[in-house]
């Protein structure tokens, strides 16, 4: 009523407001939604602009970014941008963030990553992994230069360190290890029973030893029930094979002889064997001459036998004399036969030439000559020999027309339309004989004659079409043998030259 | 807005009516809701669900009124190049629109607006004078 009072020539006065409901800008939930106007109109609607809190927000920033939009940004807000990690330029980041969905915190908690490497180390520490490290029993000797090398030897560097995250989990896994990780690496032993009887006894100086590894709370593990089981071996007895075995692997790698020592202790040691600290004396003292003399092909010729190594020093010194020498010798030697006369060719028995390779010269990397043979169609070869031919040669395979195809040895086409053209004109000679007698069978006989003669244009067409598609097969062929055996300028579907050099060496050109 | 003018002058008598009859006379408006939505399964609830508040709060309403729905035609070749039997896509985008009109306070909509939500589904609210 309001609204149909306005006059003619203007709108009329809206009394309304639209409201569109939008998800909330920032929220985490998208169905949180709220009302916003998307009209102009005059119209005020106070329930719906008033509760929005969002708004309320929303209008106080802006309130506050108004004031002040030319200067910076109030310091709560700065404070807030650079505790985000957003660069402080001025810009208020704040508006463009996103509440946490409830759901991502809630239902996905972290999980810890099976597949995760652990953490590298700082770059002030260095780490070493001595689980093979055995240490001697015997601390008698301690020589801190062998030890330092022992340990050297058996350690490994590491780049990464697992750290347990708590000393309890350290503590139960160090624990799983020491009860399982010894039988498992090294198997039953064969004594295990008296082991076993012998445990009783040694129960306590374990767990004295276990108690000292969980103590030290250490990056690093080292196998302390090595030594315990390191006794073991020494008590087996040493059987004959043990003898033989130890002397083998002395003479086979030359390790140091200390068989009987422990065994562990064995690896620590790394002097050489005496031996070969005296064959290396030695040779020290030849100051490096070998036994046996070298000789070079060029010591033959000059007919020196003798050993040069020692003359070397004093030839470098007049090497343009011996140069000399040689072109006078080059000169002067017009029909000297040398006594040694170094071929660098290979000799000819190793090598098989192909006549055909020698002929033509062509190398073989592009010329794969074979044994030619007529080609496998031979029995559908129709004689042609007319009666005027005097000497048939088989051998030869005849090319005609244009593209050069060994025409006797294509697939035969249909000679019946040349027969039949033969005797079709003559059968209409006789047909048009007896037209002239009877005209009533002339319809007949034209119907018969025009028949035949289409026919006939038929079964010439036909014929033409296989004898292209004939030659295009064949071109296509021979193409083929081309590329592989002839140099690529060939082109035979085009018909340019409609040979291939190397398998038609030996055919002969038909007469055009 | 001529229809709402309309229908104005249809709703006021009847506002009237109500005016005389009902004790609590908030500011009535007439509020159209709009809704519009790809899926009309989704939007049929939504309706549903309105008109089943409004009608527990004992409101006017005019039931959901089914506008026809905009389908919009999106015909493009299949192939990505020119070559091949000239097929065609045929792609349609529908609009189910549904208005619903009641006669309350702005406070109350809001209220029930905001229990039915559903995704996908655009609502759109005019409030206007009794």
């Amino acid at each position: 009523m309001a609204g149909r009072g306005a006059g003619g020539g203007g709108r009329k006065t809206r009394n309304f407001a639209t409201f569109r409901l939008f998800p909330r800008a920032g929220a985490a939930d998208p169905n949180d939604r709220v009302f916003v106007r998307v009209d102009n109109n005059d119209y005020n609607v106070p329930g719906f602009a008033d509760e929005d809190p969002f708004d309320s927000n929303f209008t106080a920033d802006a309130a506050d970014l108004h004031s002040f939009a030319s200067g910076p940004l109030p310091e709560h807000v700065r404070r807030e941008i650079l505790e985000l990690g957003l660069p402080d330029d001025g810009y208020n980041y704040l508006s463009h963030l996103r509440e946490l969905r409830p759901a991502a915190s809630a239902a996905s908690s972290f999980v810890p990553n099976s597949t995760a490497r652990p953490e590298p180390l700082p770059l002030d520490v260095k780490a070493y992994d001595a689980s093979r490290v055995r240490v001697a029993p015997s601390a008698d000797d301690l020589d801190e230069g062998k030890t330092m090398c022992k340990v050297a030897a058996k350690t490994a560097p590491l780049r990464r360190v697992q750290r347990a995250l708590d000393p309890d989990v350290a503590r139960l896994l160090d624990e799983s290890d020491f009860s399982h990780g010894g039988s498992e690496d090294e198997g039953l032993e064969e004594d295990f029973v008296i082991m076993a009887n012998q445990a009783e006894g040694d129960d306590e100086v374990e767990e004295e030893e276990e108690e000292l590894g969980n103590g030290i709370f250490s990056d690093v593990e080292e196998e302390k029930e090595e030594e315990e089981f390191e006794d073991e071996p020494k008590p087996r007895v040493r059987r004959l094979l043990d003898e033989q075995f130890d002397l083998l692997a002395l003479e086979e790698y030359g390790d140091s002889d200390d068989d009987d020592d422990d065994r562990g202790g064995r690896d620590g040691d790394y002097e050489l064997p005496s031996e070969a600290i005296e064959e290396l004396k030695l040779f020290c003292d030849q100051n490096g001459c070998v036994d046996e003399d070298y000789r070079t092909p060029a010591d033959f010729v000059r007919g020196r036998l003798e050993s040069t190594t020692a003359d070397e020093v004093d030839e470098s010194a007049n090497v343009i004399q011996k140069c000399a020498e040689y072109a006078e010798r080059y000169l002067n030697e017009p029909a000297e036969e040398k006594e040694t006369v170094l071929v660098s060719e290979s000799s000819d028995e190793s090598e098989v030439w192909d006549c055909e390779t020698i002929v033509s010269t062509y190398s073989n990397l592009d010329n794969h000559p074979g044994k030619i043979e007529t080609p496998g169609n031979r029995r559908k070869r129709l004689p042609r020999v007319f009666p005027g031919e005097t000497a048939t040669t088989n051998d030869l395979i005849k090319l005609h027309g244009k593209e050069k195809l060994p025409v006797d040895y294509l697939p035969q086409r249909k000679r019946n339309g040349e027969k039949e053209k033969k005797v079709k004109p003559a059968e209409a000679f006789n047909a048009e004989k007896v037209k002239k007698e009877v005209h009533k069978e002339t319809k007949e006989e034209k119907k018969a004659r025009k028949a035949a003669v289409k026919e006939e244009k038929r079964e010439a067409r036909k014929a033409k079409k296989e004898l292209k598609g004939l030659y295009k097969s064949e071109t296509q062929k021979a193409q083929k043998v081309a590329a592989v055996t002839g140099p690529s300028s060939i082109r035979l579907i085009e018909a340019c030259y409609g040979h291939c050099n190397s398998s038609t060496a030996m055919l002969t050109e038909g007469e055009q | 807005m001529a229809a709402a003018a309309l229908y104005g002058a249809g709703g006021a008598m009847k506002g009237g009516k109500l005016g005389m009859e009902g004790a609590v006379d908030m500011q009535l408006n007439r509020i159209r809701i709009t809704l519009s939505s790809k899926n009309v399964k989704n939007l049929e609830k939504v309706c549903a669900d309105l008109v089943k508040g409004a009608k527990a709060k004992e409101l006017r309403v005019k039931g959901p009124v089914r506008i026809p729905t905009k389908v919009l035609h999106i015909t493009t070749r299949k192939s990505p190049c020119g070559e091949g039997t000239n097929t065609w896509d045929r792609f349609e985008f529908r609009i189910h629109k549904r208005v619903i009109d009641l006669i309350s306070s702005p406070e109350v909509v809001k209220q029930i607006t905001s229990i039915t939500i559903e995704p996908g589904v655009e609502v759109e609210v005019t409030i206007a004078d009794v």
